[in-house]
This record gives C-alpha cells, structure tokens and sequence, in this order.
C-alpha cells in the first residue's frame, strides 16, 4: 500500500519563481490494482509519480510504503512500512532499484547500446550473476515479442517496440509496482490497447500499477480499477471508472 | 565477493558500450591524450637516459684532476706541479694531459684535440670521434686537414674512428700524438693542460686536494664527484630547458582535461538521470565515469609511453636530438640504452592519468547528486 499525507511539492523553494507542482495531496493506493493519475498537463501528475517512486523528496508531507515484498529491511521495527519522504538518497535508490519499475513518456532508453544491455541496465549495479540478468532480460523481450531485436541497437526501432523495450526494462529487477509516465502519448491507438493489455497481464500477477495518463484509452480502460483525477497539483475526483 | 566483482563487471561492460557509441569522439580523445603523454614521457625518458649515459662513461674518469688557475681563469700547468703532487702520501698516479679546442672554419665545427701518450696514435696520425667523421666526411685510412696555431695545414692520417658507446662525450674528439699536439697548438714544453691523478683510497679524496691546495695556492682540484655533478646539472640543464615545453605540454593537457571535464553534455546529463531513475546510487555513476576515465586515461598512458619509448631507445630521440644533443653542427648520434625506472612512471602516471580522471569525476558527481528527476529534466 502506498499512503500519501499532506504531501506537496515545491521547485526554486524561496525565489521569486517559486512553483507548487503538487499541493497537500492526500490518497491511498492500494496494492495489486491499477490506479490512474488522470488530468491535463501541468496538474501535478508526473511530480505525484516522481515522489511515490522515490525520485525526488516531498517537500512537505508523507509517503508510507507498506506490505510490499520487495521493500528493503530500513530499520521498520519489523512493521513493514517505509516512510520514504525524508529517507536519504542511498536508501532511496534502493528503494527505487528492488521495488519500482518505471516507465517513461519518452521511454528514456540509453541510445547507442543494444536493446538487450538497455533491458539489464537497472540489474547491472546489484551485482546479480551476468548470466542470470542476461537470461531474465532475453525471456522478457521474448515475452513482449521483441527477442529478434535484441542485439540492434535501440535507435532503430519503432516506436512501440521502444515502449516494449522500456517495459522489459522495468521489469527486470521484478518489481512490485510499476509506474508509468504517459505511456500512450507516443503510440497509437493499436499500440495504446496492446499496451494496456500488458498492464492486464501485471495485474493478474499481482503487481500494483500506477499510471499517469490524460488518454480517454488508458483512464477508460476497464483495466483501471481506480482514477484520481488531478488540476493544478491537487486532487479534484477520485471514483472508480464507469 | 562475487556481487562485488559481477557489479563492477557489469559497469565496466556498460563503461566500454558507453565509449564505444560515441567511437569518433573517444578515439580522437585517445589519440591527443596519446600525442601528449609521449611528449612528456619523451622528454622524462631522455633526460633520464642522458643523465645515466654521461655517468657511465664518467666511470673511466680519473679521481681528481688539477689545474692551474691565473687571475681566476684556467692557465697551462707546470709538468713540475705533477712531480710534487705525486709525492704527496696517498696519490697513486699523476698523467699530464693535454688538451684544447679547434674551430673548424670549414664546417663551422668545435673539435675537442687530445694528446695521448702511450697506446696512442703515431706522430702524423689520429683517432677521431663519430661526430668529427661524419662532419667532414671522413673514413678511417683517410687525411684529416687542420690549420695550426701558426697558421700551417696540417695533414693527420686517420687511424680509427672512437666507437658508438662513446659518442655522447667523445663525438668531437680527436686523439694525437704528443709532439703533433705541441706543435699544433705551439704549446710551451714543460707545461700541460691539466694533471689527471689516481688515488689509493677515495675517502682521502678531499684530505688530498686539501694539501694540494696548501702545497700550491694558485691550483684548483676537481674531484670525480664535482666533474660527475658538473655533467648532471649540464643535462639537468638541457632536461631545464625542456621544462619549458614539458610546462606548456602539462598545461595543454590540462586545459583539454578540463574541457573534457567541463564538457558534460545535454545528452551525457540526461543519461546520468536515467540511471539514477532506474535504480543505480549515486556511486554506481561515479564508478561508471571512474572506468570511462581510467579506460580512456590507461588506454592512452600505455600507447603514450610505448610510443616515447620507441621514439627515445629505438629512434634515438629523432624528434629532440636537433634541439637538445651536442652544439654547434657537431650532434651525438648514438642509442641511449633502453631502460625504465619505475619511479618515473609513477611520476608521468601522476602527471597524465590523475588529472584526467579528477577532471572527469568532478561534472559526473554534481549531475549524478541531484535528484534523478531534476537530472533527467535538465
């Protein structure tokens, strides 16, 4: 479970161009379900991912981890929960590494290397055996039917087996949740419904999954058990999908 | 143990992907930080090797050698100064010598001439150096022309040319008998340019030179030490004179370390955001960047030093000998023995691979502590 408290977050804090991307949040994103961050550009939607996913620090606020099997042992006293607003960015990092995976609008791929160093990359750091990340990373594009590309480069794919990169990728340390940043801005409607059907398949797995979105085929989706709709940094709806 | 070496395994492996992909770049990278680590490691292993080479031959010097000084500058020495001196306990030998320089208008070449006495050539004959021979085109069997003090050519049938070991303090030699030599220079019987002495026992060096500086005020001995740190600081002097482009070489290299390091681009930025956001700490980047750097730097060092030590022990130092061998036309040509000393590797390591990996550290650190996605987004 991931609770949120009262969180807010501020950039340029004390200068005149001070901004508030996200203002005295308040949620609970239960485990096992897919959530969607509904709102237009510039409500607060990425800030809010960034923050549950221990990218960046709340300037004010809480966020409490709970009850997920990847969260690594910080000294809870044995409870389970992690508060992770003011945990320091080594703990952080682990965090992010064990329990999150990410993906990005812009996939974020490292160009120039193959699809299958991109997919090992967030393994690479945990010093797990070459052999078993290497395994793991094939049986993943195999899955997501992009094995054959596995030793081209990134650069020349398409922009949906880009995106099946980018979910390889965030699966390989084999998170509990997955967050994911406008994942069908850049693809089409084909490509946005396969996708959706892959967040399916987290879901039957049991993986929480957290999705930022203003597309009517990801908030629509029968798929999304929860929709908070979010304006200008703050919550404004929170019911479940017609 | 083995998640230590498969972390750093995986990092080196993306390290070498990472360089590989902006190939052009990276090699150029190489190839100028190759061209200056030689430079420096050039002028290092050359003056090192001058400096070893002039001792080496410095080993045949005599113990001390004796002039005589008048109004402060070198004069002639009475033969009966050495008959004195090799009375004093503790002096095995005294050797007269004769020597002096000859300017040969011809090829505008300073010859060093020397008298040798027994074992040396006949009268009408010499012995001269590489650089003499090569200087006025001459062979073994042939006439070497001179003009004498009195104005007169001089014919001298050469006997030999001194061998290569030799060259560095011997190229401008030329070795007469004893009357050519007198006659040549019109040199007043009785006196000789200075007195070479042997003794017994080295640590009665300084007691000796002492008494004969008592026995005789107006003579300057000179120890084998002194004559042996007179030709360091000679070399030391021409390895001060290249100071001057080792200091600019040093300065180029870190001004282009510094460009390097200051250059952290838009895309290299970003890169560092997207590790951080998929999981690596901050001190994985900083690894990563450690093993770009010390794949460029090593990479680089290794050829730059091969390369300094084909240009100085296989090439004799083609690139310096114009500017830094011998004077006037009249230069060495000779193979320095190869040799390294690990003291001055480590130095040149220091110098070369330490700033280039501080330089490139520093950037990479104050993007991979921001947050990931401030690092991402700028």
């Amino acid at each position: 479970m991931i609770e949120l408290s009262g969180v807010t977050k501020c950039f340029n804090s004390g200068k005149p161009n001070r901004f508030t991307a996200v203002e005295e949040v308040s949620c609970v994103i239960e485990p096992g379900v897919v959530t969607v961050l509904k709102g237009p550009s510039g409500s607060g939607k990425t800030t809010l991912l960034t923050l549950i996913g221990c990218m960046a620090r709340p300037t004010s606020g809480r966020i409490v981890l709970s009850g997920f099997p990847t969260l690594p042992p910080l000294g809870d006293g044995g409870t389970g929960r992690v508060d992770v607003s003011s945990l320091p960015e080594r703990f952080l990092t682990g965090i992010r590494r064990a329990t999150f995976g990410f993906i990005f609008q812009h996939f974020n791929l490292v160009r120039g290397i193959t699809v299958l160093e991109n997919v090992m990359l967030p393994a690479y750091p945990t010093g797990e055996v070459r052999g078993a990340v290497r395994k793991r990373g094939m049986e993943l594009l195999e899955m997501f039917s992009i094995g054959r590309h596995a030793s081209s480069r990134v650069d020349s794919l398409s922009g949906g087996e880009m995106q099946r990169v980018a979910i390889a990728r965030a699966l390989i340390n084999n998170p509990s949740v997955i967050v994911a940043d406008e994942p069908t801005a850049h693809l089409d409607s084909r490509l946005s419904r396969e996708f959706m059907e892959i967040v399916g398949s987290f879901r039957s797995e049991g993986k929480t999954i957290l999705i930022a979105s203003h597309d009517p085929l990801v908030f629509d989706s029968p798929l999304a058990d929860r929709v908070i709709g979010m304006r200008d940094g703050r919550i404004v709806a929170g019911a479940p999908p017609s | 143990m083995n998640r230590l070496i498969e972390r750093h395994r995986g990092i080196i492996d993306f390290a070498c992907s990472s360089l590989l992909r902006r190939k052009g770049k990276n090699i150029s990278l190489v190839l100028v930080y190759t061209l200056m680590v030689a430079v420096v490691a050039s002028v290092i292993f050359f003056v090192q090797a001058l400096k070893r080479e002039a001792a080496l031959i410095l080993k045949e010097a005599p113990d001390m050698v004796v002039q005589r000084m008048v109004a402060g500058r070198h004069d002639l020495i009475p033969l009966s100064y050495g008959e004195k001196i090799g009375a004093i306990r503790g002096v095995g030998a005294v050797h007269p010598r004769l020597w002096g320089y000859y300017y040969d208008p011809v090829y505008r070449a300073n010859y060093t001439l020397m008298a040798r006495g027994d074992g040396g050539p006949a009268e009408g004959r010499v012995v001269i150096g590489s650089g003499v021979a090569r200087t006025a085109w001459i062979a073994a069997g042939d006439l070497l022309t001179l003009r004498s003090a009195a104005g007169d050519p001089t014919l001298l049938q050469v006997d030999a040319i001194l061998p290569d070991s030799s060259e560095l303090v011997a190229a401008d030699l030329i070795i007469m008998s004893e009357p050519d030599f007198r006659a040549f220079f019109s040199f007043p019987a009785g006196k000789a340019t200075d007195l070479a002495l042997t003794v017994a026992n080295r640590s009665e060096l300084a007691t000796i030179a002492a008494k004969i500086v008592r026995q005789f005020p107006d003579s300057r001995p000179i120890l084998k030490s002194e004559m042996l740190r007179t030709y360091e600081s000679v070399f030391d002097w021409r390895g001060g004179m290249i100071v001057v482009i080792l200091g600019a070489a040093i300065l180029a290299f870190l001004i282009f370390a510094w460009d390097k390091a200051t250059g952290l681009s838009a895309e290299e930025r970003k890169e560092i955001g997207i590790l951080k956001s998929i999981g690596w700490e901050t001190g994985d980047v900083l690894l990563l960047k450690t093993w770009e750097g010390a794949i460029v730097s090593l990479t680089a060092f290794l050829f730059g030093t091969i390369l300094a030590y084909v240009h100085i022990f296989f090439f004799s130092a083609s690139l310096f000998a114009p500017a830094l061998k011998g004077w006037s036309v009249l230069y060495p040509r000779f193979s320095l023995t190869p040799a390294v000393d690990p003291y001055q590797i480590a130095v040149l390591f220091f110098l070369t691979v330490v700033p280039y990996s501080v330089a490139t550290i520093i950037p990479s650190w104050r993007t991979a502590t921001a947050d990931p996605d401030a690092a991402m987004r700028s």
